[in-house]
């Protein structure tokens, strides 16, 4: 079983790597193996909306960067996690520029769910267990209650973990997800 | 009295193409031209580009209001618009002067799926960084379907969302131009268009810009990043 954690480099303030070594034990004892990605601010071009991940190179960016190694981890791992610092209530810039230009990995069609909205559906049979793991000095309940919102309102299959500092309260929380491939519904 | 002065913020992250935030900035701004205000205008992917920045940001911390115009992407701001709220984040830390508490926040937020409910989050995004800024939040435009703006903004049927989006510039001037203060509930706009038939159309649209180049309909099905 592999496991593939991306982190923002920017933001590695004392509550990063507490959770990052949290993060990596729990997974050890698990008998994962490991992969990591550390994203910097000039890592990654910012996704330019040009659709060629759907029209030109289908399922590929057409940028040539650090995120084709980076999607082609996650679509071959079994579970991603996402070290997220949370900055107004979303994904900081350089975990949301990957998160925008993991666009390839869906379709560009339009699908409609069971509760009526629009979403595009999965290119791949299957994909890994997301785990949004969110930290921030002085995170506030609404920012946090916003975070979780913006993924659990419009996204199936993906956890959202708060990581404050308490252990105990983490490992509790990641106890609760299946670890694991789910299938193509996103 | 001294002109209000009004920042225009346009997220788009599209390069040399025409994009609907740059469509809706420019609608904007031609709305609030007029004797009351001085605009200014900020491309963020220009900016950020040429380090233009720091040339930027002063303008923004000193304004009366600023309306941000950017797309949804993956259900909240893009990349390169949260980048560029946190670097101004840090230049408004940097500042003696925390105490612009007139500043008002307005923004328009346009997603290709038909329903405009889902920028609702990247909404609370703009009032969270307002709030943090000491800054207010005003009111956010929603505009469901904006792929159809381009594209169709000439047909009879668009009338009434276009005079929609429009009225929604209008009632931003004359609030700041008031500096009214009742609270205005967020707006939202859909496209006069029968939803099933949007996305009927917009997927036939991927299959015929895919053989534009050259694509088939099973090429469009890759699965490039699979290990075999």
């Amino acid at each position: 079983m592999l496991a593939y954690i991306l982190s923002d480099m920017e933001y590695q303030i004392p509550l990063f790597h507490a959770l990052h070594a949290q993060v990596c034990k729990y997974l050890a004892d698990k008998g994962f193996e490991i992969i990591e990605t550390s994203i910097g601010r000039d890592d990654l071009t910012y996704c330019r909306g040009c659709f060629g991940c759907w029209i030109k190179k289908p399922g590929e960016c057409v940028i040539d960067d650090m995120m084709t190694q980076v999607n082609r981890n996650f679509i071959n791992c079994d579970v991603a996690i996402y070290l997220t610092p949370v900055v107004f209530g979303q994904f900081s810039a350089n975990i949301k520029n990957a998160l925008d230009r993991w666009l390839p990995n869906v379709m560009p069609f339009f699908i409609t769910r069971p509760d009526g909205s629009t979403i595009h559906p999965g290119r791949y049979k299957s994909y890994p267990r997301q785990i949004m793991a969110a930290y921030a000095d002085g995170l506030t309940d609404g920012d946090m209650k916003l975070f979780e919102d913006i993924i659990k309102r419009h996204r199936m299959n993906v956890d959202v973990v708060r990581f404050d500092g308490n252990q105990d309260s983490f490992k509790e929380a990641l106890d609760q997800i299946r670890f694991g491939k789910v299938g193509a519904k996103l | 009295m001294s002109k209000k002065s009004v920042v225009f913020v346009n997220g788009s992250p599209k390069i040399g193409e025409d994009s609907v935030s740059g469509y809706l900035t420019t609608m904007g701004i031609e709305l609030f031209e007029d004797d009351d205000l001085d605009i200014y205008d900020i491309h963020i992917r220009r900016s950020m580009s040429r380090l233009k920045t720091e040339e930027d940001f002063p303008f923004m911390r000193k304004a009366d209001a600023i309306v941000f115009i950017f797309p949804l992407y993956i259900f909240c701001l893009p990349g390169i618009v949260i980048r560029f709220l946190q670097d101004y984040y840090a230049y408004w830390l940097q500042g003696k002067d925390k105490t612009n508490t007139n500043q008002r926040i307005y923004a328009v937020i346009n997603c290709g799926f038909p329903e405009s409910g889902i920028n609702e989050e990247a909404a609370a995004v703009i009032q969270s960084f307002s709030e943090k800024t000491g800054s207010i939040y005003r009111f956010v435009l929603l505009i469901g379907g904006g792929g159809m703006l381009l594209g169709a903004k000439e047909a009879p049927f668009m009338k009434n969302t276009l005079n929609s989006i429009k009225d929604a510039f209008r009632l931003m001037h004359d609030d700041i131009a008031a500096g009214a203060s009742a609270p205005i509930p967020d707006r939202y706009v859909e496209m006069n268009f029968p939803r099933k038939l949007y996305l009927f159309m917009g997927n036939r649209g991927w299959y015929s810009m895919a053989r534009k180049n050259g694509l088939s309909k099973k090429d469009l099905l890759a699965k490039p990043y699979l290990h075999k």
